[in-house]
């Protein structure tokens, strides 16, 4: 499964690093990351850590497989 | 408000903890409030609702300000409250029981010890908790519960378990939970019925004369129209705003300062936190850093994280400005955990290769100050197995990978541990866990190269008496675990001898060692026949501390006296012990790698001796179920004895000889498995009809007294030996100690050789002794094995009234009076009430009287009402009965 997730505001790179297995790109004033994730354990995970880190979830979605 | 801190925390500190973590108490405190801490009436006055109702949750992304708002609440109710800070370890039942149990204790709350305490990790008796309700309900007034950071809980056994209590301590706690996402309870219930109070994210977050109020108190003063703007960029978010007050303090120009911030669209916390973090002077961030990734700590091992001494102002000036340091209660500290999670962040982006160092510095600085579970933790963070491994071996733990609270978690941290370490401790751990799964030839691998070691370190002057003792501890188990008594008995004298070498308090602080130590000794001394010198250290440990480690031992002890009892010829009080073994903090069996299930045999041989065949077969099979294929010795020894009983009862003499070998390899025979294999091989012979054959495998065994003499005597008899008979009776007599299972095949035997002499007088008079002797304990077996001749005088005057009822059918009724469903007529039964059929379906599951009563919330006498008229509708006198009356009449 590939996700890619959008969240509030630019994300320092220093943050960015906190999610060390998805790649990321700045928008206007949102950040996309994206990469796979290998099931819905790892997918909670995510959404915990996005929390635990004080950053804001808007948009999140399963990509097609290519 | 600092007057009232200081005492509260004053009690928490004086408390010891069950679990053996010295540092417990800070989770049990709500953290102080800092100066800057604002106050916010229309919250208070929402959160003042959850006095009324039973739940209330306080819902909110992480740095919203849910834990001070709570604590501060909480400091002003003038009443005591209960606060537990969950951590990642209270995800599983048992430990979030324990460490519940704890926060409650600490209030003072009026709680019965007869709670009792989890025994396991990972489950809690229901009985424990229904005793727990039962003990809030009676309260003069609701006690308040708050479980903050409760999001750290994801299991929903414990939410289920915890709906439980909420619900049967009636209207005795008020819970609140504290926590980012929803927790597993079934809120909409509790919704609909008007029961819940809930203050989430819109509505913690600040109003725009809020946020001034709070920017003021950081000594920011902006204009109305700024502090809006400020509030929208935020979301009201109560860390973003602290963060803007104290980045922009630091500015010659906060108003244009903040302006850039709102242009800026960066993530608002990491953005904040890293401007904040650039204006504190280089130590202090370096400090800051290196704390994040410690989950509390106290200015001394801040110091040790940095290298340098002085962390304690700077701490202290953290928390008073409400920058990222929560205040536990003096000395320690925490990082706000929003903080801690950036903080990490750019720790790794700055020095990732100073993380495993980090831990490590943590893990010896803890290790000296005496705080087990966290040194264990960092050490392992660290990979640093022989400090580890060597934490837990000087500090007596070793026996905490077989049993307590922690011994999954323990395994788990073990798990990774890699071949490089090399001490004698990380041997002794990899030794433990072979153990521990019955793994005999690698763990006496790791356990000889332990001991090299250890003996080396000695030739250099080195003593260590904590490896040895544990080294010492392990031994006893191989021994066990090998039908090894020489072996067992030299290591406990070794243990016995390094027990004054290690100090008092150490040991005092694990009794599992010792307990283990005596449980592995009994099992081994029982497996070697010598069952009084068996039940004097199984005693010991039964009678030992009563602390949540060794709740397993004294029910694997007990089940070992329970069969030295039966060895002995005491079904009754076999089966007293049995069942205490099986009900004893935990109802149930603990599914356990060694010895366990021998519970379950004890049970089952008994019921066969009784003739209750089917019974006997649902206990071995959950003792198979539970304990499948171990390689303990006694378990495995009990378990062929009572399987080849049962079979033999069932009349499968061949299946019954093949379950009586023995599959397990000892170095030393074990007499009375070896007797009882001998016989069960002889009353197969017999059967098909070869008694020479039958004969011989019985002239090996020695009988010297044993208790097995009887039924050794009864195998002579009945292959036609009458004066190698009478011989074996010779040799038992005058044995102390046997009970009326023996006397009762004793009196048989001679009743019949009597019988076969032409003496029936004196076989009359016998086999009434016999039937007095046998009422009591329903010993039906030994009379339906007697033979014709025998059952023959059974059912003549006098002696069929002796039997009567209890052994000897009414007219007409065919098969064993064991088996009810054909010694009561088909009756018309009354319908039972509700009530009993509740406790009827426990007693179905072996609840004790006392189990049911806590669990359905009643008295004990009402339930024994209960019981007696169930037994009157049903027509029976005895709960085994009961049960299975019901079941043949479908009523469970």
């Amino acid at each position: 499964m590939r996700y890619e997730i959008r969240v509030d505001g630019r994300m320092s790179e220093t943050l960015a690093k906190a999610f060390p297995e998805l790649d990321h790109v700045l928008m206007s004033g949102q950040t996309l990351l994206f990469g796979p994730v290998v099931d819905e354990a790892q997918l909670y995970g995510l959404l915990a850590r996005f929390r635990s880190l004080g950053l804001r979830v808007v948009e999140m979605r399963q990509l097609p497989e290519t | 408000m600092a007057a009232t801190g200081d005492n509260r925390r004053g009690t928490q500190a004086a408390y010891a903890d069950p679990l053996g973590e010295p540092f417990l108490h800070t989770r049990f405190a709500p953290p102080a409030r800092p100066a800057t801490f604002l106050r916010r009436d229309r919250l208070v006055e929402h959160l003042d609702q959850a006095l009324q109702t039973p739940l209330t949750m306080v819902n909110g992304s992480a740095g919203a300000g849910k834990t001070l708002l709570v604590a501060d609440w909480a400091a002003g109710l003038r009443r005591p409250v209960a606060w537990m800070t969950t951590e990642a370890e209270d995800d599983s039942s048992g430990v979030f029981w324990a460490h519940l149990l704890q926060a409650l204790h600490v209030t003072g709350a009026p709680l019965p010890d007869a709670i009792g305490c989890p025994a396991d990790a990972d489950r809690v008796d229901h009985g424990l908790l229904a005793r727990l309700a039962a003990a809030l309900s009676e309260g003069t007034r609701p006690l308040l519960v708050v479980l903050d950071e409760f999001d750290r809980v994801t299991a929903p056994q414990i939410a289920e378990e915890l709906e439980f209590v909420l619900h049967h301590a009636d209207d005795g706690m008020r819970l609140v939970l504290v926590t980012r996402t929803e927790p597993l309870l079934p809120l909409h219930r509790y919704r609909v019925a008007g029961a819940v109070t809930e203050i989430r994210d819109a509505e913690l977050a600040f109003t725009p004369k809020e946020a001034a109020a709070l920017l003021d108190l950081h000594g920011l003063h902006l204009p109305a129209e700024a502090t809006r703007a400020l509030v929208t960029r935020t979301r009201g978010w109560a860390a973003g705003l602290r963060l803007c007050a104290l980045a922009a303090q630091e500015t010659a120009d906060p108003q244009t300062y903040l302006k850039e911030f709102e242009a800026a669209r960066s993530t608002v916390a990491d953005y904040l936190l890293a401007e904040v973090l650039k204006r504190q002077p280089a130590p202090t961030q370096d400090l800051l850093l290196r704390v994040s990734v410690l989950e509390r700590f106290r200015p001394e091992l801040a110091d040790a994280l940095t290298g340098r001494s002085g962390s304690e102002p700077v701490l202290a000036g953290l928390h008073r400005q409400n920058a990222f340091v929560e205040d536990l209660g003096h000395p320690w500290y925490r990082l706000h955990p929003l903080f801690a999670e950036i903080l990490r962040a750019h720790l790794r982006e700055r020095s990732p290769e100073l993380e495993p160092e980090l831990h490590r510095r943590a893990a010896r600085w803890l290790r000296v100050s005496g705080a087990l579970p966290e040194t264990l933790a960092h050490g392992a963070a660290a990979g640093d197995w022989d400090l580890t491994a060597g934490a837990l071996v000087d500090d007596l733990a070793i026996g905490q990978l077989f049993t307590g609270l922690r011994r999954d978690d323990l395994d788990e941290l073990f798990r990774s541990m890699g071949p490089e370490a090399t001490s004698a401790a990380a041997d002794l751990v990899r030794a433990a866990r072979d153990l521990c799964r019955c793994e005999l030839d690698h763990g006496l691998a790791h356990l000889r190269r332990a001991e090299q070691t250890l003996a080396d370190a000695a030739r250099d002057g080195r003593m260590d008496a904590a490896g040895r003792l544990s080294c010492a501890l392990l031994d006893v188990l191989a021994a066990r675990l090998s039908g090894s008594p020489g072996g067992a008995e030299q290591a406990a004298r070794t243990a016995e001898e390094l027990r004054g070498e290690v100090p008092e308090h150490v040991l005092r602080k694990h009794p599992e060692l010792i307990a283990l130590l005596l449980t592995h000794l009994g099992s081994t001394r029982l497996w070697a026949g010598r069952l009084d010198e068996a039940r004097a250290v199984l005693s010991a440990v039964v009678d030992g501390p009563g602390a949540p480690s060794t709740v397993l031992l004294r029910e694997e002890s007990l089940a070992h006296l329970a069969l030295i009892d039966y060895l002995n010829g005491w079904p009754g009080r076999a089966e007293r012990k049995a069942r205490a073994a099986l009900g004893d903090g935990e109802r149930g069996l603990l599914p356990r790698p060694c010895g366990s299930g021998l519970g379950h045999t004890v049970l089952a041989a008994v019921a066969v001796d009784r003739d209750e065949l089917a019974q006997a077969q649902a206990l071995l099979d959950e003792a198979a179920e539970t304990c499948p294929a171990g390689r303990d010795p006694v378990a495995t020894a009990g378990r062929a004895l009572a399987s080849a009983r049962l079979l033999l009862a069932r009349g499968e003499p061949q299946a019954a000889a093949t379950a009586a070998e023995l599959s397990v390899a000892a170095e030393v025979a074990c007499p009375w498995a070896q007797a009882y294999t001998a016989l069960t091989a002889s009353a197969a012979h017999l059967a098909e009809g070869r008694p020479d054959s039958a004969s011989k495998v019985l002239d090996d065994i020695p009988c010297d007294g044993q208790p097995y003499a009887a039924e050794l005597a009864w195998a002579h008899l009945a292959a036609g030996h009458r004066d190698a008979a009478l011989h074996v009776l010779e040799a038992l007599h005058g044995h102390n100690g046997t009970g009326p299972a023996i006397a009762v095949r004793t009196a048989l035997v001679r009743a019949r050789a009597a019988h076969e002499a032409g003496d029936t007088d004196t076989a009359r008079r016998l086999l009434a002794r016999a039937l007095l002797q046998a009422r009591r304990d329903q010993l039906r077996r030994p009379f339906l094995d007697a033979g014709p001749q025998v059952r023959r005088l059974l059912e003549t005057p006098p002696l069929d009234e002796l039997a009567a009822g209890w052994l000897i059918l009414p007219p007409g009724g065919q098969g064993t009076p064991g088996d009810v469903s054909q010694q009561v007529p088909p009756l018309v039964v009354e319908e039972l009430s509700g009530r009993e059929r509740d406790v009827l379906l426990r007693l179905s599951r072996m609840m004790s009287t006392e189990e049911i009563a806590a669990d359905l919330i009643l008295s004990v006498n009402t339930v024994k009402t209960h019981l007696k008229s169930v037994y009157r509708k049903l027509a029976v006198n005895r709960r085994s009965d009961a049960v299975r009356r019901a079941r043949e009449l479908h009523l469970l």
